[in-house]
C-alpha cells in the first residue's frame, strides 16, 4: 500500500504553505455560507411569504439568498488567489524535491542504472498540482457545501440532521472501505499504460529489424497483449466504481426518503411547517447530493489519482540523500593512482569483467589502455574514477584508498556519451572550472581544435539549446575535451571520448591534454591512441598486459596484429 | 469547467484531422454497436428517471404536506430515484467496458498498420510520433461513447427540465430563460482568455522536463564530477516563469469562476422567487416550488455540455491522429500472386535499380550479379546509397524502378516472410527485441535453441559479455544496457543464427574497436562459408577480406573486383579517406530505416 509515503510527501510539502491553506478554509467557510442558509430562508419564505398570503415578505428572504449568494460569488473570486499560494510554492517544492531526487537516484546505482522512467517525474510533480488544484477547486466547494447544508440541516431539524448525518457516514464509510481496493486497481491501470508504451518503444524503434526478421506478428502480439492487460486492469477498475451505488443510497436516498416518510410525525410531534419541509428537502437535494456525488465520482477518481502519482513520487523520492562529502584524506601527497589486485564483476552469479588487476599510474603519466570492447575498459575507468568500487582488491589514490568525494576533486571523467546541456557555451565549457577567464577559454578552445566551432556558434554566450541542437557528435566531444582541458583536477580520464573524431583531430585534441600536465588515462577507440601514450595497459578477457610502445610489440601477438592491421 | 486548450492547434489541419477522427468514430460506433445501442438505452432511462423525480418529489412532498397517499408517493420516488442510480451506475461500467475495449481496438489496429509501414513508415510518422498516438492519442476516444450520450443526455435534460418548468407554471421557464444569455456570455469570456497562461505555463514545464532529460543523458560525466547540485539548480531555473504563469492560470479561472458561482445560483432563485409568487396566489404548490428549484438546476447543469463538447473535440483529434497512421498506405506490399521461392546457391541480380532520395537519384540504373557465395564488399562515399542498395535485396525498400532477383525470381515475386527468412540483415545500430539477451538474438528464428544461440553469439563474439551479464543469456533486455559495440555483436549473432542464404551486413562492424572487428570477422567467416554475403564497408581492412568489392559511385556500380586490385586506384584510396572531421550527425547517411 503506497498510502502512508504519499501522505507523508504531500504533508512535507504542504507544510510550509499553512497560512494559505486557513485563508482558504476562511474563504471557503464564506463561500459555504449562501448554501447554509438556503434552507432555512427558503422555509422563512414559504411559511411566512407565500404560504401566509405576503408573497412580498417570501421575495425579501429570497432576496437576503440572493444577497448571500453575491457574498458567496465575492469569496469564490477570493478563494483563488489562496489556492493559487496553496498549490504554486507546493509544485515549486515538489519539483525541486523530485528533481533532486531523481538526480540523486541516477547517480546512485551503477553508472548505468538510471531507472527507467526517471525522466517523467516532473510530468507526475505537475499531476499532482492539477489533481490538488482541481480537488480544492471543485471538490472543496461541494464538499464544504455539503458539510454547510448539514450545519443548517441541524439547525432546522435536530433530530433529523442527526438521522441524515448517521446515513451519510455509513455512506462515506463504505466508501471509504473500498478505496483501498480502487487504488490497486487504478495504480494497475497506470501501471499497465506504462508498460504499453515501453513494449510498443521497442518494437517501433526496431521496427527495421522486425521486418527484417519477417517477424511483424509477433511483435504485434508481444505489444497486443500489454494492450489487451491494460483494457482488463480498465474494466477491472471500473467494477469497482458500483460502490457508488450504496454510498448515494446512504449518503442521499435513504435520508431524503425518510424525511417524506416521518414528517407526518415531525409534523404531529415537533412542530414542522410545510417550509421546513421544503427547506429541509432543498438542503439534502441542491447541498448534500451534489456533495455526496462529486466525492464518488470527481472525489473518488482525483483522490486515487493523487494517491496513485503521489506514490510513485513518493518511491523516487526514497532514495537515501547523498552521503555527505567526508573530509579530505588528510595523508594525499601525491596524485599516483594504484590498483591493488582488483576484481570486479556485475553481479555475484556473471563472471568478472576485470580479474585480479593490478597496476600502477605514477602521476603524470600519460596512459592508453587498449583491447577488445567488452573487456573491462570501460569497467576499469569507472573503478579508477570511483563510480565503482571493486568486490576484491582496493584502488589507492596517493597511498590512501580511494574517497568518491575525493576522487570528484582530484580525477576528471568525460565519458563517450557527451554531456552538453541547456545553457551558454561558455557554462558548459567552464563546467568544471566555473571561473575559468576568457583567456583561459581561448587557450583551451584553440588547444582542443574547437575555434572554428565557437566563431560558428558566435562566440562563448551562444546559447546551446536542450539536447545540444545543432551540434555534431564530433563537436560535443570537443566541447567536453575542452571541458577536460580547462578542469582543475590533476587526473583527466577520457572514456573513448573521441570516438566521432577524425583521426587527425583526435590526436591533436589527445596531445593538448598530455601537455596540459598531470595524469592522462584514454580508454582507447583507435589503436592509434596507444602510439602516443607513455604506457600502454592491454586489456584481453582476464589477462592484461602493461608496457610501452615497443615492449608490447614484441610481447604480444594481439598488439602488434592490431597495430599492423591498423596500418593497412 | 476549465481545462486545458488542447484543440485547435493548425485551423487548417486540425479540420482535416477531425473528419478523420469522425470517420474512425463512426466505424468504433458500427463496430461495437450492441454495447452502444445498450448504453444509449440506458442513458435514455436515466435522463428519464432523473427529469421525473422532481415530480414524484413534489408530488411526495405534497402528500405529506396534505398527510395523504404519503406511502405511494414515496415508493413511486424510492422507484424512481433507484431506477435512476442503476441506470447510472450501469452506465458508467458500461461506458468504461466500451472505452476499453474501443481503445484496445484502436491500438491494435494502429500497431498492425505501423508494423506494415515498415521502416520507411518512420519516414513520416518517428518513433516518438506513433508511441504518443498509440498511448495518448488512441486513450482520448475512450471517452467517446459516454461523451456523445452525455452531450445528447445534458440537451435532453435541459430541453426536458425547461419543459418541466413550462409544464408546472410557463413564468417559471419564462424566468429561466431570462437568465441564460449571461451565463453564456461569461462562458465566452473564458475561452477567450484562458489560452495564453496555459500555453505559456506548458512551455516552462517542458523547458524543466528537457532539461532533465538533459542531465540523464550526461549522467556519468555528472557522478564522476559531483555536481548534482549545480544540476539541480540548472534543471530548476525555469521554475520562476512556471510559478508567474500558474498564478495567472489561477487569475483567469478565479475570474470565470466568480460569475459562474453567482449567475447559476441566481437563475435559481430567480425561479424560485417567481414560483414562491405563484405559490401565493395558488397556482403552484409547495412540492412544486422545491421541483421547480430542482428543475432550473438541471437546466442550469446544461452549462457543462461546453466542456463536454471541448472533450469531444479532442476525442475528434485523438481519433483523427489514429485515422492518419491507419490512411497511410505501405509502401511494400506483398505480391498479388505469390511464386515460392526457388532452391538456389544465392545468386543476386540488380537490374537498373534506381532509388530516389530527397529529390535526387541515389541509385540511378544501378546493375549489379553477385555470385552465388561469394563475400562481396560495398564501398562508396558517405551518401553514395550503400545501405539504401541492400535494403532493396530483402525489400526493406522497393526501388523506384528497375528490380531486383534472387536465384532468377524477381522479390517482388516472393511471400514477404519467406523473402525475408532468406534474407538476414545485421545493422549498424541493430534494434534490442524480445524480452531477454536470447530472445533478441533468436528474434528471426524464435525455434532456435540456446545452444544454437550461443553457437551464433560466439561467431559475434558476443558469448564472453553476454555470459558476464547478471543472469547471462536470460537477462532482461532492460536491465542489460548495452554498448553500441556490444549491441552491433548482438545484431551480427542474430544474422549469423537465421538460415538464410543471402546476409548483409550493413555496417554491422563500425562501432566495433579494431581489434574485436578483426575477431569477429574472422569467426564469422566461418559462420557465413558457403552463403552469399554483401558487407557495407568504410574500413580498407574490412573491403579487403571481401572476395569482390562492389565500388558504389555516382548511383552506379564503378567496379565489381578484388579490393586488390581495385586499391591502386587513387579514386578508390580517396573513398576510404574521405571521412568528414566530425561524422556522425555532420553527415548522415540516407539509410533505409532511418
Amino acid at each position: 500500500m503506497t498510502a502512508p509515503p504519499a501522505a507523508r510527501l504531500l504533508h512535507r510539502h504542504v507544510r510550509g504553505q499553512w497560512p494559505a491553506v486557513r485563508r482558504l478554509a476562511a474563504w471557503s467557510a464564506v463561500e459555504a455560507v449562501p448554501t447554509f442558509a438556503s434552507g432555512l430562508l427558503l422555509s422563512r419564505a414559504v411559511d411566512r411569504g407565500f404560504l401566509a398570503g405576503r408573497p412580498l415578505t417570501g421575495l425579501g428572504w429570497l432576496a437576503a439568498l440572493a444577497v448571500l449568494y453575491v457574498v458567496g460569488a465575492v469569496a469564490t473570486g477570493r478563494v483563488y488567489p489562496w489556492l493559487a499560494a496553496t498549490v504554486e510554492p507546493l509544485r515549486d517544492s515538489l519539483v525541486g524535491e523530485v528533481v533532486s531526487a531523481a538526480l540523486r537516484r541516477m547517480t546512485g546505482g551503477a553508472p548505468d542504472a538510471a531507472g527507467a522512467g526517471v525522466s517523467q517525474v516532473t510530468e507526475q510533480a505537475e499531476a499532482v498540482r492539477a489533481l490538488l488544484g482541481a480537488a480544492l477547486r471543485n471538490v472543496r466547494q461541494l464538499l464544504s457545501a455539503g458539510v454547510a447544508a448539514l450545519v443548517g440541516l441541524t439547525l432546522l431539524a435536530p433530530r433529523l440532521a442527526l438521522a441524515v448525518g448517521l446515513s451519510v457516514a455509513l455512506g462515506v464509510a463504505v466508501f471509504g472501505a473500498f478505496v483501498g481496493l480502487q487504488v490497486r486497481r487504478y495504480r494497475a491501470v497506470v501501471l499497465r499504460a506504462e508498460e504499453i508504451g515501453e513494449s510498443a518503444a521497442a518494437v517501433v524503434h526496431g521496427v527495421r529489424d522486425v521486418v527484417a526478421c519477417a517477424a511483424e506478428d509477433r511483435a504485434a502480439d508481444t505489444v497486443g497483449r500489454v494492450v489487451d492487460a491494460q483494457a482488463r486492469a480498465l474494466r477491472a477498475y471500473a467494477r469497482t466504481r458500483l460502490v457508488r451505488l450504496p454510498v448515494l443510497a446512504l449518503g442521499v436516498h435513504l435520508p431524503l426518503l425518510a424525511l417524506l416518510l416521518l414528517s407526518p410525525y415531525l409534523t404531529a410531534h415537533q412542530g414542522f411547517t410545510a417550509g421546513d419541509i421544503a427547506g429541509a428537502v432543498a438542503y439534502l437535494v441542491t447541498g448534500l447530493q451534489p456533495a455526496v456525488t462529486v466525492l464518488v465520482d470527481a472525489g473518488g477518481t482525483l483522490l486515487l489519482s493523487l494517491a496513485v502519482v503521489l506514490g510513485r513520487l513518493a518511491e523516487i523520492c526514497a532514495v537515501p540523500a547523498a552521503a555527505a562529502p567526508s573530509a579530505l584524506p588528510a595523508a594525499v601527497e601525491s596524485f599516483d593512482v594504484e590498483t591493488e589486485r582488483v576484481t570486479f564483476a556485475y553481479s555475484p552469479r556473471a563472471a568478472p569483467v576485470i580479474e585480479d588487476l593490478s597496476l600502477y599510474v605514477p602521476e603524470g603519466t600519460h596512459l592508453a589502455v587498449v583491447g577488445p570492447s567488452g573487456t573491462g575498459k570501460s569497467t576499469l575507468a569507472n573503478l579508477l574514477t570511483g563510480l565503482l568500487a571493486p568486490q576484491r582488491g582496493r584502488v589507492t589514490l596517493g597511498g590512501v584508498p580511494l574517497d568518491p568525494a575525493h576522487a570528484r576533486t582530484a580525477i576528471t571523467l568525460i565519458p563517450q556519451e557527451s554531456y552538453i546541456f541547456a545553457a551558454p557555451l561558455r557554462d558548459n565549457l567552464a563546467y568544471l572550472c566555473p571561473q575559468a577567464s576568457k583567456a583561459r577559454l581561448d587557450d583551451a578552445v584553440h588547444a582542443v581544435g574547437l575555434g572554428e566551432t565557437v566563431e560558428r556558434l558566435g562566440g562563448y554566450d551562444a546559447e546551446i539549446p536542450p539536447g545540444g541542437g545543432g551540434l555534431s557528435q564530433g563537436e560535443r566531444q570537443l566541447v567536453t575535451l575542452a571541458r577536460a582541458y580547462l578542469s582543475p583536477a590533476p587526473i583527466l580520464v577520457l572514456d573513448e571520448a573521441t570516438s566521432h573524431l577524425h583521426p587527425a583531430a583526435e590526436a591533436r585534441a589527445e596531445r593538448a591534454l598530455a601537455d596540459r600536465g598531470g595524469t592522462l588515462i584514454v580508454i582507447a577507440h583507435r589503436i592509434s591512441s596507444a602510439e602516443r601514450a607513455d604506457m600502454i595497459l592491454l586489456l584481453d578477457g582476464p589477462s592484461a598486459v602493461l608496457g610501452t610502445h615497443e615492449t608490447l610489440l614484441r610481447r604480444s601477438p594481439l598488439y602488434a596484429e592490431l597495430v599492423g592491421h591498423w596500418h593497412t | 469547467m476549465v481545462r486545458k486548450p488542447t484543440v485547435d492547434a493548425a485551423p487548417g489541419g486540425s479540420a482535416l484531422l477531425r473528419a478523420g477522427g469522425r470517420r474512425l468514430m463512426r466505424a468504433a460506433v458500427r463496430r461495437f454497436r450492441v454495447r452502444m445501442g445498450v448504453l444509449a438505452a440506458l442513458t435514455a432511462v436515466r435522463v428519464a428517471a432523473t427529469l421525473t423525480t422532481p415530480v414524484m418529489l413534489a408530488r411526495a412532498i405534497d402528500a405529506a404536506q396534505a398527510q395523504e397517499n404519503l406511502g405511494a408517493a414515496t415508493t413511486a420516488l424510492a422507484v424512481t430515484l433507484g431506477v435512476a442510480i442503476l441506470a447510472d451506475a450501469g452506465e458508467d461500467v458500461l461506458g468504461a467496458y466500451c472505452g476499453s475495449h474501443l481503445t484496445a481496438w484502436l491500438r491494435h489496429r494502429m500497431l498492425g498498420r505501423v508494423l506494415a509501414l515498415g521502416p520507411q513508415g518512420r519516414r513520416r510518422f518517428p518513433t516518438g510520433d506513433v508511441l504518443s498516438r498509440l498511448t495518448e492519442s488512441a486513450s482520448g476516444p475512450a471517452a467517446f461513447p459516454v461523451l456523445l450520450l452525455a452531450a445528447a443526455a445534458a440537451i435532453a435534460s435541459t430541453a426536458g427540465a425547461v419543459i418541466a418548468l413550462a409544464l408546472i407554471d410557463w413564468w417559471l421557464a419564462a424566468a429561466f430563460a431570462a437568465s441564460v444569455p449571461p451565463l453564456v456570455l461569461a462562458l465566452r469570456v473564458f475561452v477567450v482568455q484562458a489560452t495564453e497562461p496555459f500555453a505559456r505555463y506548458q512551455i516552462s514545464q517542458a523547458a524543466i522536463a528537457t532539461r532533465l532529460l538533459d542531465a540523464r543523458q550526461g549522467i556519468r560525466t555528472i557522478q564522476a564530477s559531483g555536481t548534482a547540485d549545480a544540476e539541480a539548480r540548472r534543471i530548476l531555473a525555469p521554475l520562476p516563469e512556471l510559478r508567474e504563469a500558474g498564478r495567472e492560470t489561477w487569475e483567469v479561472q478565479g475570474r470565470v469562476s466568480r460569475r459562474l458561482a453567482l449567475l447559476a445560483p441566481l437563475t435559481q432563485v430567480v425561479v424560485v422567487a417567481v414560483a414562491g409568487v405563484r405559490l401565493a396566489t395558488g397556482d403552484v404548490t409547495t412540492g412544486q416550488l422545491v421541483a421547480s428549484a430542482s428543475y432550473a438546476a438541471m437546466a442550469v447543469a446544461s452549462a457543462s455540455l461546453f466542456d463536454t463538447f471541448v472533450q469531444l473535440l479532442n476525442c475528434q483529434v485523438g481519433a483523427g491522429r489514429i485515422e492518419e497512421v491507419l490512411a497511410a498506405v505501405p509502401a511494400v506490399r506483398p505480391p498479388a500472386r505469390p511464386r515460392p521461392v526457388p532452391d538456389g546457391p544465392g545468386r543476386l541480380r540488380l537490374r537498373r535499380v534506381t532509388v530516389r532520395a530527397g529529390g535526387r537519384a541515389v541509385l540511378d540504373g544501378l546493375d549489379l550479379d553477385v555470385p552465388p557465395g561469394a563475400a562481396v564488399a560495398v564501398v562508396g562515399a558517405s551518401g553514395a546509397g550503400k545501405s539504401l542498395l541492400v535494403a532493396t535485396i530483402g525489400r526493406l525498400l522497393d526501388p523506384d524502378d528497375g528490380h531486383v532477383e534472387l536465384d532468377g525470381v524477381p522479390v517482388t515475386a516472393l511471400p514477404l516472410p519467406r523473402l525475408r527468412h532468406a534474407v538476414a540483415y545485421a545493422f549498424e545500430r541493430p534494434a534490442p527485441l524480445g524480452a531477454t539477451v536470447h530472445d533478441t538474438i533468436a528474434y528471426a528464428r524464435p525455434d532456435a535453441t540456446r545452444a544454437e544461440v550461443r553457437r551464433a553469439a560466439r561467431a559475434a563474439a558476443a558469448d564472453d559479455f553476454v555470459r558476464a551479464l547478471p543472469e547471462g543469456y536470460d537477462t532482461p533486455l532492460a536491465r542489460a544496457p548495452f554498448s553500441g559495440g556490444e549491441l552491433q555483436r548482438l545484431g551480427l549473432a542474430r544474422a549469423a543464427l537465421a538460415d538464410a542464404r543471402i546476409v548483409v551486413l550493413d555496417d554491422a562492424t563500425s562501432s566495433l574497436d579494431t581489434a574485436t572487428e578483426l575477431k569477429v570477422t574472422e569467426a564469422l567467416r566461418r559462420v557465413l562459408a558457403g552463403r552469399t554475403s554483401l558487407v557495407v564497408a568504410r574500413r580498407p581492412a574490412t573491403a579487403a577480406r571481401a572476395d569482390l568489392v562492389a565500388w558504389l559511385d555516382a548511383g552506379r556500380i564503378r567496379a565489381l573486383a578484388p579490393h586488390a586490385e581495385l586499391w591502386p586506384d587513387p579514386g578508390y584510396r580517396a573513398v576510404f579517406d574521405a571521412r568528414p572531421a566530425a561524422d556522425g550527425a555532420a553527415a548522415p547517411e540516407p539509410a533505409a530505416g532511418a
